[in-house]
């Protein structure tokens, strides 16, 4: 142990580039908001914006061979598949700023912390998908997480607020308990914290170890918890319901991403091997999930909560990928998360579009005759709702149709037909969001809120589904190449 | 031999702080029962010659981490006597989770999978070993990505705990160092020429 | 004599007892992150055990790591419930049913 190993060489920082440009932007933004005068924080939000811009330019220069590189020691590696996502992400946040700026200067809530989090929290998405070692993917986790507990509590003086910061945050350290329990018996059964060491230890072995086991039952609790899934989902609707919308927009959004590259990264690319294990829990899940997700969603009456339910259900459908276990479904999954991402942007982004000042909008008798107020948006909230519904020929019908029909290939028909089932029946609270819509008289004329910016962004929001949805084959072609 | 009286005397009086946190009736308790878990687990540690971990435990999580939770416990007028209620109810509950993750663990632990490996004694690092300057030497070569993400938690930590709990009152005084800083002799003193009148001193 | 398995049982048991804590509790928010605390110190006696035993000192870096994020986490966890309390004047999580659905 004395003979101390000096030989230490420089690490390549070039494909860290993206993480290294937001920290150092987000340092600025925190930096420079103390210094711009008054209430107005448009220059905040605009440097922000700069900031994430800036770190999407910083990956469209990178270059990765096939199998991607690996620096810092392997704690790091930039992928294809990191690539995709990380672009999602960044367009992910971008878009919950752009669409959250009238929201929070309508009321007190303009503050330069909702920009610093908000950047900082996407840092940790960016290492979460760039993580190919247990430490880096916890760590990313926590930074992640961290932050949307502090947003979820953006303001201060809302009990409803703090409560759902206070849910969100005990049951989130609990998960990272459970998550952080597996993973210590992962390190001492295979003695490594490198998830392609692991995956070699465990593909070495001839019987399963059962160490591994009982380890894999800790992680699938803990990463169930952090997606929403069921029976692990309590934390989701009051959560969705309790944070400020545009806090309910960023949670609903780029961390499902991250999400992905969580399990993805661990159960995927670490535990492949133990696949039938884990299979058998997510199928559970994923069952589970999708009943909760399309009848508890009926019930609702508050458009936040009916959304956290619809969010469940397609975790449920996701997860489907993951259960099919060959690249076929993998891709379809991770495909499912950009487009559900596409999907809850739109959605989330309606309600704030429609909230005002001492007005949230958050109750579905808010979208009654909104044709009638304003035939363009209707039909782009429409076209949201066709999408999660899963109508043809919105982008959202070809992301439920990719996850079926890999679950089909790898033999789980009676998975396909009850998925089937649940998008029918979820259909019915989605419709009925049009029905409001278009049959029913206006309850107030208020003008819609909103600047010029979030309402062309949220128009080519809502075209960008239905675009897709005509033309997904580049789409497609990204989300199977990035999975090898 | 004396190393397993150490472990025993030690595990013991730490398994019973931790039930004493779970079932004490005021916070408080609760909140010193566990600074007396975390000093034993680094006695534990310091058997296990991690001897950086162990003065970190007790400097940072006893010396920071506890006395945040004291300064909050007695901070906040928590009524203690209406939280116990829903003890009894969810005991059961409690037993049945519990009972399921020992019997998972015990399987696991007395499967043979592990055995060479569970019963080898620990053998001694040679008396030149040095704990912290190994794990000084991992953290600023092969773990500095995760050293720097763990520097921008701390930050955000900062951030979030300042701008949940700073409330700038009405009314309140307090300084401006940078306009105490700027003030000059001649803000504060005016010196004034005062025309002398005739005859005044004459008297 | 001591051996690594003494340390998992040790590790198990407070896991176990945290988890326990954490159903008992379940109305106090307070003792619910002091359980949390206790679930990561069972956390950390695993991976030391495990770093000591197999001479890897992976496991100890590991720690280190989640001291610190455990303070941030504390930090960031007992603000929130400073904000509640102001907010309500209670941390009974019984006392937190505003939202239902």
């Amino acid at each position: 142990m004395q003979e101390q190993n000096t030989t230490f060489t420089m690490p390549d920082f070039l494909p860290a580039l993206p993480e290294m440009f937001l920290l150092g932007a987000a340092c600025v933004v925190l930096l420079a908001d103390l210094f711009f005068p008054g209430r107005n924080r448009g220059l905040t939000w605009l440097l922000s914006l700069v900031a994430l811009a800036g770190t999407a330019v910083c990956v469209l220069a990178l270059e990765v061979g096939e199998h991607g590189v690996m620096t810092f020691s392997n704690t790091f590696v930039l992928d294809q598949l990191a690539i995709l996502m990380k672009l999602a992400v960044l367009a992910a946040s971008a878009t919950v700023l752009v669409y959250s700026r009238h929201y929070l200067a309508a009321r007190d809530l303009h503050r330069g912390e909702f920009y610093t989090l908000t950047l900082f929290s996407t840092l940790g998405m960016l290492v979460i998908i760039s993580a190919p070692h247990l430490l880096t993917l916890y760590l990313g986790l926590e930074l992640m997480s961290l932050c949307l507990y502090a947003l979820v509590a953006l303001n201060r003086d809302s009990a409803v607020g703090a409560e759902a910061a206070m849910k969100y945050f005990v049951l989130g350290a609990i998960a990272s308990g459970l998550l952080l329990y597996g993973m210590s018996i992962i390190y001492g059964v295979t003695g490594s914290l490198q998830l392609d060491e692991i995956a070699a230890f465990i593909g070495a072995q001839e019987e399963r170890h059962l160490g591994l086991v009982l380890a894999l039952t800790f992680v699938v609790a803990g990463l169930a918890f952090k997606l929403g899934a069921v029976p692990f989902h309590m934390w989701l609707p009051d959560v969705y319901h309790g944070a400020p919308t545009p806090v309910t927009l960023l949670i609903g959004s780029a961390p499902k991403i991250a999400g992905f590259a969580l399990v993805f990264r661990l159960l995927v690319e670490g535990m492949e091997h133990l696949y039938v294990d884990w299979r058998d829990i997510f199928i559970l899940m994923s069952v589970l999930s999708l009943v909760a997700g399309s009848v508890v969603a009926i019930a609702q009456t508050n458009i936040k909560r009916m959304l956290a339910y619809s969010t469940i259900g397609h975790i449920g459908f996701l997860l489907m990928g993951f259960i099919a276990g060959t690249s076929e479904g993998y891709s379809a999954a991770l495909f499912y998360a950009l487009v559900y991402v596409l999907m809850a942007l739109g959605a989330f982004g309606m309600i704030l579009l429609l909230s005002r000042k001492d007005f949230e909008a958050d109750n579905l008798d808010d979208l009654r005759g909104l044709n009638a107020r304003s035939p363009w948006f209707a039909l782009v909230m429409l076209l949201v709702m066709f999408s999660m519904a899963g109508v043809p020929p919105t982008i959202g019908f070809h992301a439920k149709l990719a996850v079926l029909s890999a679950v089909v290939n790898a033999g789980f028909l009676w998975l396909a037909v009850l998925g089937v089932i649940a998008a029918i029946v979820s259909a019915f609270y989605y419709l009925r969001v049009v029905k409001l819509m278009y049959f029913d008289e206006p309850q107030d004329n208020a003008p819609l809120s909103g600047g010029i910016d979030m309402r062309v962004l949220l128009s080519s929001n809502g075209i960008a589904v239905l675009v897709l949805g005509l033309m997904p084959g580049a789409l497609l072609t990204a989300t199977i190449a990035a999975i090898p | 031999m004396i190393e397993s009286i150490l472990f025993y005397i030690f595990a013991g009086i730490l398994l019973a702080a931790a039930i004493g946190v779970i079932t004490a009736r005021n916070p408080v308790h609760s909140a010193l029962l566990l600074v007396l878990a975390f000093f034993n687990s680094a006695v534990l540690w310091m058997l296990l010659e991690a001897e950086f971990l162990a003065l970190v435990l007790i400097l940072v999580y006893v010396g920071a981490v506890m006395v945040l939770f004291l300064f909050v416990v007695m901070m906040l007028d928590i009524n203690v006597a209406g939280m116990r209620r829903g003890f009894a109810r969810y005991l059961p509950l409690a037993l049945i989770v519990v009972a399921a993750i020992i019997v998972q663990l015990a399987l696991v632990f007395t499967s043979d999978q592990f055995g060479a490996q569970m019963l080898a004694d620990l053998e001694r690092y040679p008396a030149d070993y040095n704990n912290t300057a190994e794990l000084g030497r991992l953290l600023y070569t092969v773990y500095v990505y995760p050293f720097e993400i763990a520097a921008v938690i701390l930050l955000v930590a900062i951030i979030a705990a300042i701008s949940l709990t700073l409330r700038r009152r009405e009314g309140t005084r307090h300084q401006n160092v940078g306009r105490q800083v700027q003030a000059r002799a001649k803000d504060r003193v005016r010196l004034v020429d005062l025309p002398r009148r005739q005859g005044e001193g004459d008297k | 004599m001591i051996t690594l398995a003494h340390f998992l049982v040790l590790g198990g048991i407070l896991f176990v007892l945290s988890v326990a804590g954490i159903f008992i509790n379940r109305r106090n928010v307070i003792l619910l992150l002091m359980c949390i605390e206790l679930m990561l110190l069972a956390v950390n006696m695993n991976f030391v055990a495990f770093s000591r035993f197999m001479e890897n000192m992976d496991g100890q870096v590991f720690v280190f790591f989640i001291l610190t994020v455990a303070a941030a986490e504390a930090a960031i966890g007992l603000a929130i419930l400073v904000t509640l309390f102001r907010n309500r004047n209670s941390i009974n999580v019984d006392d937190l049913d505003v939202m239902k659905g």
